[in-house]
């Protein structure tokens, strides 16, 4: 079908203002937070569940690829149309359907904005969890999708804890339940097994969540270092004494005078590496794990820990940490981030290795991570128009995951498979193992129309290579 | 099935596992007895089991410590009782990242031992430790009071191995407590009842032991004040491990087990013990400074503190709860509730009623918080129930629930099965459920009959 007639036939679902067709505005929504990019041939913008399953059925009879976007902030394009087709675009189903406090859960739209939520309720002393660096912008949807962490899930769990339910779209259109406000349910937990699949199985159209109570104390520490090394030990220590902190940040000492010269937020410019660890729950707990950390911290070497002594200065350690990310697109044309996880017992010669490969390839490369869940952010700096450090620094990135496995790590703690790693799954999962999620992945979308050529690997030829796209600028709003 | 294509799938399974390993089943799965008992050493093994059972068109059922098979449909016949006994090693253990991999055999009994000389623990409190393994147990979907602080096994599980009914081994997640590589096998296998593989190992996060805990005891002479009593713990600061409720007759079960004894109906022992109570039970883990704030916090409705070998005992009882009631009482029916946090009271009230209309009493434990109970209904001495009266408490109760909530019947006489719906209704898609079984299992090889997608 014509892109013009799939055009007519889309307005009269969702009406004359929800269609993009014009080049100057698709163009608009060809890239993500990611490297890839690819241009949808429409955009979409649907109201309601029903306009949703309309459009799937007219794609899914036409043979039109869709794929669905929340905000455009995700980090391994997942939601790139590399196959053209439709764009459906969610930021017109934003509205929070229910709150609901004596059960601690809300009913939202997928276009619902994540921090938008926690406002929400934050007045009656609830907050969502999940928080991606992108909470600003990213959506709900798309933290469903892509299984989202941040730095808060250390303590507090990642989207899949935190959502009971979902309304889903399947391809054919119709329009199913997993779930509701009820932890658990009889049968299979296919609202556990939707979260995380990255669009490829269906489209949420209503979200269950649960609220959390906010805790009625925080301690927030900056503890400085001289040495990466000395930061990393650290992180093997608070998890061998058992404290699990809120939240436990590291940034190495080239980032983080990075993101003092952008943002400035008192990290000291002569350090090491400087660690953010966030401690909440019951005022005497917290203060005693506090006293913990900072013994700690000082005995594997810390030259200093500095205790935040109010909400501004709260607020201002973690402003660096969050803009790092923006930070870094300042000075560098682009850069490429990777998301590898590694146990956390091996993160000081995980760095080493880092520092290794960087210096073997030429390239500088910051790190700036959630520690305390062993998820490492490699940024790796390089000019996309110089071939020779694009090539390099996709070499560089696929040492460090395969780094990464060697040590019983995965490829991606929170960003996703998307587009960018599909190439590399064979490193994680046999091809028994692909052939089983590929099984399943036919159960909700056996032509693969809804969000194709994403997450699993399609042919054997494919499997083998590593091709996140082509490489070019690093977004500055997004990071995690 | 012919004795001599019998003899051909046996000697090929006994070829594989090796004839020490092949038994004559000495078991009864509601009152089938399984042809043979099988029991692999390995994924690869099980595979190869799987393949030849699969391409003989046999019946299988995958089998832990045998705690939970009385949980759904009878099978009609059963070929081969897939054992994972020998599947019982750690594969790795990584205090230092505080993660842990083992085989599906394991008991939860022999994974505590293997966490507590590096005073951590898996918050995988459920039934018959000792018996209950990990693979069945993650199977079941089974909890503990622990749940409440900590989650269910799919908010701890990080990685899993099994084998498809065709013979495949498959990897989800790994050994990292971040992870989101391919799609979430660890949640689709979790509460499937073995109906689309066969699970060999798992991986988890574990927990540093906390280094004391108490509990906390609040009595109530209504549902409504207990009820009140949680919602303001639940809107308090105090964060503690477990928030457990108990029904006037749920203390009777909440010791050690005794043997059934006639006539097999509710009758305490000692019934001057006997207050009609509704309790809530609150443990808190922490220094002596938080213990005294969670003291001053719940302040005068606390009626007890229990610490020590006492409390380890206590919360061993609450795991063991419907174990206790179904040794004391075989003819008792057992359902698992799982309601939003708001329905806990009309359930509850819901389930007392249904069972007295049906010359029966109820017996309630449970988290809660997060809506999980554990309902026993028991017989009074007023004349044996019949299998109608099972069918009708359970009916009674379910249309008291929401939409959302789920009551699967997990105990119950075999006569009274075959009168009703043991899993009930689900807010999750049927029609999606059977798919996903018909592409994993297309032959029914794995617990054919038996799970709610084989429902009609």
């Amino acid at each position: 079908m014509r892109a013009a007639d799939l055009a007519k036939k889309l307005r009269k679902i969702v009406g004359s203002n929800a269609v993009l067709d014009q080049r100057e505005d698709l163009m608009l929504y060809e890239y993500d937070g990611g490297v890839d990019r690819g241009a949808p041939e429409l955009v979409c913008f649907p109201q309601t569940t029903s306009q949703v399953s309309e459009i799937l059925k007219l794609a899914s009879k036409s043979g039109v690829p869709i794929v669905p976007r929340g905000a455009g902030t995700g980090l391994s394009g997942g939601s790139i149309a590399r196959s053209g087709g439709i764009v459906l675009g969610f930021s017109r189903m934003n509205r929070i359907l229910e709150i609901d406090l004596e059960n601690q859960r809300a009913v939202v739209q997928p276009g619902v904005v994540n921090l938008d939520l926690t406002k929400a309720v934050e007045k009656q002393g609830y907050y969502f969890a999940p928080d991606p660096s992108s909470q600003k912008a990213c959506t709900i949807g798309g933290n469903v999708a892509e299984n989202s962490g941040g730095p808060h899930t250390l303590a507090n769990g990642v989207t899949v804890n935190h959502v009971t339910g979902v309304e889903v779209v399947l391809p054919d259109g119709r329009i199913v339940e997993f779930g509701g406000k009820a932890n658990d349910t009889c049968g299979y937990d296919l609202t556990g097994f939707f979260v995380g699949s990255e669009g490829t199985l269906g489209i949420a159209t209503k979200i269950t969540v649960r609220l959390s109570k906010l805790p009625e104390h925080v301690a927030t520490l900056l503890a400085i270092y001289n040495t990466v090394d000395d930061a990393a030990n650290s992180v093997v220590a608070l998890t061998a004494a058992c404290i699990t902190p809120a939240a436990l940040e590291m940034l190495d000492g080239w980032t983080l005078r990075t993101v003092e010269a952008a943002t400035p937020a008192g990290y000291p410019l002569d350090s090491g590496a400087v660690l953010l660890i966030e401690l909440e729950g019951v005022r005497e707990q917290v203060e005693e794990d506090a006293d913990a950390v900072i013994a700690i911290c000082q005995r594997v070497g810390a030259r200093e820990v500095r205790r935040a002594a109010n909400e501004a200065e709260r607020q201002r350690l973690w402003l660096g940490r969050k803009n790092a990310f923006g930070a870094v697109g300042r000075i560098s044309p682009s850069y490429y981030v990777q998301d590898g996880v590694i146990p956390r017992t091996k993160i000081p010669q995980t760095l080493a290795f880092i520092e290794d490969v960087g210096k073997k390839y030429g390239l500088q490369i910051g790190n700036i991570f959630h520690a305390g869940d062993g998820n490492l952010h490699p940024l790796i700096l390089f000019d996309a128009r110089s071939k020779e450090q694009t090539a390099n620094t996709l070499a560089a990135g696929k040492e460090i995951l395969e780094y990464c496995i060697s040590v019983g790590g995965s490829i991606t703690g929170e960003h996703g498979v998307g587009m960018e790693k599909m190439g590399v799954m064979p490193m994680m999962f046999s091809e028994d193992s692909i052939d089983v999620m590929i099984r399943l992945r036919n159960v909700f979308n056996p032509a693969a129309t809804l969000n194709p050529q994403k997450l699993l690997p399609t042919s054997r030829s494919c499997r083998e290579t590593f091709h996140p796209g082509h490489a070019s600028l690093g977004g500055a709003e997004a990071g995690a | 099935m012919a004795a001599a294509s019998i003899n051909v799938w046996q000697g090929a399974l006994s070829g594989i596992v090796g004839a020490a390993n092949t038994r004559e089943c000495s078991v009864e799965i509601e009152r089938v007895r399984p042809t043979v008992e099988i029991a692999p050493a390995s994924a690869e093994e099980t595979a190869a089991v799987l393949r030849i059972a699969n391409e003989h068109g046999l019946s299988c059922t995958p089998a832990g410590g045998l705690t939970k098979q009385g949980i759904g449909h009878p099978a009609s016949s059963i070929d081969v009782l897939l054992s994972t006994r020998r599947m019982n090693q750690v594969l790795y253990y990584d205090p230092g990242d505080l993660t842990l991999g083992v085989g599906a055999g394991m008991s939860l009994g022999e994974v505590a031992q293997t966490l507590v000389p590096h005073r951590q623990f898996l918050p995988f409190d459920a039934m018959q430790p000792e018996r209950a393994t990990v693979g069945g147990l993650m199977a079941t979907n089974s909890h503990g009071p622990l749940k409440h602080f900590y989650g269910g096994v799919r908010d701890f599980c990080i990685g899993i191995e099994f084998v498809t009914a065709d013979g495949k081994v498959v990897k989800g997640g790994g050994r990292v407590v971040k992870n989101v590589a391919g799609y979430d096998l660890m949640k689709l296998m979790i509460g499937s009842y073995g109906t689309l593989g066969v699970i060999t190992s798992a991986n988890f996060k574990v927990f540093p032991l906390p280094p004391q805990t108490r509990t906390f005891v609040a009595a109530f002479s209504d549902l409504d004040s207990a009820v009140k009593f949680r919602d303001a713990v639940r809107k308090s600061s105090l964060t503690p491990l477990c928030l457990e409720f108990t029904s006037p007759q749920a203390q009777e079960y909440l010791r050690e087990a005794t043997p059934a004894r006639d006539p097999d109906v509710y009758s305490p022992p000692t019934p001057a013990d006997y207050r009609p109570y509704w309790r809530i039970y609150i443990r808190a883990a922490g220094s002596d400074p938080v213990l005294a704030r969670y003291r001053a916090e719940l302040g005068s409705a606390i009626a007890q503190e229990i610490s020590g070998s006492d409390e380890i005992a206590l919360w061993r009882w609450f795991s063991d709860f419907e174990h206790t009631v179904t040794t004391r009482h075989h003819n008792a029916m057992i359902i698992h509730l799982e309601v939003p946090c708001a329905n806990v009271q009309g359930a509850v009230a819901a389930a007392e009623k249904a069972a007295l209309d049906n010359s029966c009493m109820a017996a309630i434990i449970g988290r809660a918080a997060a809506g999980s109970l554990v309902v026993a209904v028991i017989p009074l001495a007023i004349g044996p129930p019949s299998a109608m009266h099972y069918a009708n408490a359970a009916s009674a109760l379910r249309s008291a629930l929401p939409k959302d909530a789920s009551a699967v019947v997990a105990y119950c006489s075999a006569e009274a099965k075959p009168r009703f719906d043991v899993w009930g209704t689900s807010p999750t898609d049927m029609a999606t459920m059977k798919a996903i079984r018909h592409a994993m299992d297309p032959k029914g090889t794995l617990n054919r009959g038996r799970f709610v997608v084989s429902s009609k």
